[in-house]
């Protein structure tokens, strides 16, 4: 398992502070906010974040191994974009889309595949193998499931304001993988 | 004090139900021992839990006890928040310029822009709209089609019932029953009793009644009775609606079917399907007053201000009552050994106070009873008024007293004489302490301010079987010293002896193998 930083490939326009903590092969593509102690662990293989993701203190994303698995370079956990990470949430889904958000002190395990524009209520357990269909709002107490009719609103304004303040208090990483030049390149 | 567990101390309330001390009361007018099942329930003020507003209870049961402005979500019973978004609108030259500033909300929210104008000469401006939303499950007003507004609060609509024409026609038909019965009631008791008028009537001289005399003026007669509203009985049908074909043929989708927690939030509709949910306007809180049935005294009662969650009496027993706190048992519990429980006893008053404990009702209590009692009852007979305002509250003052049942199965070895609780004295917690040699009885294990740990040996019944709940049961009687008394010419506080039943649940028994 690869545990140098060196495999971390931060896009242009992406906010990631330096005291998160990365492990493995990620990709955070550009416009992702990714607070101070957020942890991204790429053990089973490549994580790729989309854009204007935002990965809030203390939240976990893993791409954890399965037993008797080994990391697989073409085993890629794809998040998409627009996806909200709040304080203190632990996402090990297998499969992640666009606009959802995984409130705070949630957990989602590795059978989940989550759709796109889904809410994971804050402190929902969700373990057991399934498939959230889109728009799906997991909340309360009992984890009841409704279903939204419109999509969660985008995050703009928090991000545009995440980028402004954040570098102001924290050491960021530099963009150090531009797709436009890595093209140009090949 | 045992926190969020049921306690193993059981005192035993006047009217003979069994309580912790935490939810008792005490009356010190009469003076005993009150649980909320012997007072009187009042309710001093109704108020919303939300917007904290008080509400006068007319107001109350005409806005049908729910708040004008606080909405709960059907979808998961959380209080609704407004929130906020801009609205492109444009703006015709005629129509004045309107700024609609609405209260401060929860948040605001940037909306996706609304498709603009297609005319490119209107000035597009911005308005604020409000939508309800719910922060638990992310319900909004828009989820089931009900339009954003222009202000945050007031404007929402009410879902008005299927039935709610015919619900009217019945109340008012049966607000109209009521009235004429009471007005029968009233005549007939008119003509039974005729009053007596203070000044002699000129009708009486001439022998004209009232009546006659508007008949002479033309004036319709007076006690003309109002026609009563028309209603129809509700007709039972034996033809019900068949199912649609849908439902044997289309597979069923749960999320869209209400729980049943839905459905009885929203009574009057009791939707089945998640698209029929709509806001439901929060229902009042009240404060309340407890008073005690048989000397009226006020045992609770609250600020009158929502806000604010002091009391301005208040007699629970916690305050009065030596609280006893079980510790441990020294041993095992083993049907037919003897054992000892420590037990801890906690001063609450101001004043000292002499305990002991008895395995049979104090005598002397029986007759300070009966002299208190006397004059009570002869006061109630005396003053019809009273009466009357009792019989207004619906509670009659006679106390329905239970008697205990007495479910302890080990018989307790009596203390060899009384101890005294120090007073409570909240600065003496802050003092050095300094052990006074003082001559102690033997039970007493330590004591420290108005604190005593007592040792008590009892032993568990023979025939106890295994696994069984052991329960002490002892009289506890105490002498509480009492600043307020029911006669005004004695200033002085008296000191009464009281006593009151406690029963402990010391644990269960083990098997008797060893």
């Amino acid at each position: 398992m690869p545990q140098d930083n060196s495999k971390v490939k931060v896009m242009p326009k992406a906010v990631v502070c330096e005291e998160s903590k990365l492990r493995g092969d990620i990709t955070f593509s550009s416009g992702c906010v990714v607070h101070p102690s957020a942890t991204v662990i790429a053990e089973a293989g490549p994580i790729i974040i989309g854009e204007n993701c935002i990965v809030e203190e203390y939240a976990t994303i893993a791409h954890r191994l399965a037993p008797g698995e080994e990391y697989d370079d073409n085993n890629i956990l794809s998040i998409g974009t627009q996806n909200v990470f709040e304080v203190g949430c632990n996402v090990e889904a297998a499969r992640i889309g666009d606009k959802n958000v995984f409130e705070s002190k949630c957990f989602v395990g590795k059978g989940v595949s989550v759709s796109n524009g889904c809410v994971v209520g804050a402190g929902i357990k969700m373990i057991a193998r399934q498939h959230l269909p889109e728009n799906t709002v997991v909340y309360g107490e009992q984890a009841l499931q409704r279903e939204a009719i419109d999509k969660q609103g985008s995050q703009t304004l928090q991000i545009d304001f995440l980028r402004k303040v954040l570098p102001n208090y924290h050491h960021l990483r530099k963009p150090n993988y531009d797709p436009k030049k890595a093209r140009s390149v090949v | 004090m045992s926190f969020m567990q049921p306690s193993p101390v059981k005192y035993a309330c006047s009217c003979g139900v069994l309580n912790p001390i935490n939810k008792l009361f005490f009356c010190r007018h009469c003076p005993k021992l009150r649980c909320g099942l012997c007072v009187c329930h009042e309710i001093e003020s109704h108020f919303c839990s939300n917007c904290l507003e008080n509400i006068p209870s007319t107001e109350a049961r005409h806005r049908k006890n729910c708040c004008a402005n606080c909405f709960e979500c059907p979808c998961c019973q959380h209080t609704l928040s407004a929130r906020a978004t801009t609205v492109p609108v444009v703006r015709k030259t005629e129509e004045p310029k309107d700024t609609k500033e609405g209260e401060s909300v929860g948040g605001a929210a940037a909306a996706p822009a609304a498709p603009a104008s297609s005319k490119p000469s209107a000035v597009p401006t911005t308005k604020k709209m409000y939508y309800l939303s719910c922060l638990s499950c992310r319900w909004t007003t828009r989820d089931v089609g009900i339009p954003d507004q222009g202000v945050a609060t007031g404007t929402w609509p009410d879902n008005e019932c299927l039935y709610q024409a015919r619900f009217n026609t019945l109340v008012e038909y049966f607000q109209a029953v009521v009235l004429q019965d009471k007005q029968e009631k009233m005549d007939f008791l008119r003509r039974k009793a005729p009053k007596q008028p203070k000044f002699p009537s000129l009708t009486d001289r001439t022998g004209l009644t009232v009546s006659m005399i508007r008949r002479q003026i033309g004036w319709t007669e007076k006690t003309l009775p109002k026609p009563r509203p028309v209603i129809t009985p509700a007709e039972a049908t034996s033809e019900v609606e068949e199912l649609p074909a849908e439902i044997f043929t289309e597979p069923l989708n749960l999320r869209n079917v209400t729980t049943i927690a839905q459905r009885h939030s929203q009574p009057a509709e009791q939707p089945t399907s998640v698209s029929k949910l709509y806001p439901q306007r929060r229902s009042l809180w009240i404060k309340r007053s407890l008073r005690c049935r048989q000397c009226e005294h006020n045992l609770i009662k609250p600020e009158y201000h929502p806000t604010s969650i002091k009391y301005r009496i208040q007699l629970f027993a916690s305050c009065h009552v030596p609280e006893v706190v079980m510790v441990r048992c020294e041993q095992p519990l083993v049907a037919g050994k003897s054992n000892a429980i420590l037990l801890k006893f906690t001063n609450p008053t101001m004043y000292d106070m002499t305990i002991s404990l008895l395995t049979d009702a104090p005598s002397e209590e029986g007759e300070f009873n009966a002299e208190n009692q006397g004059p009570k009852e002869e006061q109630d007979t005396a003053t019809p008024v009273i009466k009357g305002v009792n019989l207004a509250r619906q509670n009659s003052t006679r106390e329905v007293t239970r008697e205990v049942k007495d479910i302890s199965n080990a018989p307790i070895v009596p203390l060899e004489s009384e101890f005294v609780l120090s007073q409570r004295d909240d600065s003496k917690e802050f003092d050095e302490y300094v052990q006074l040699p003082t001559e102690e009885p033997k039970f007493i294990v330590w004591r420290k301010g108005n604190k005593v740990l007592i040792r008590l040996q009892f032993t568990p019944s023979e025939e106890l079987s295994p696994n069984t709940d052991v329960v002490l049961g002892f009289f506890m009687q105490y002498t509480y010293v009492n600043t307020v008394t029911n006669a005004s010419e004695k200033k002085e506080p008296t000191t009464h002896a009281l006593h009151s039943r406690v029963f402990i649940t010391a644990g269960t028994t083990e098997q008797k193998a060893n």
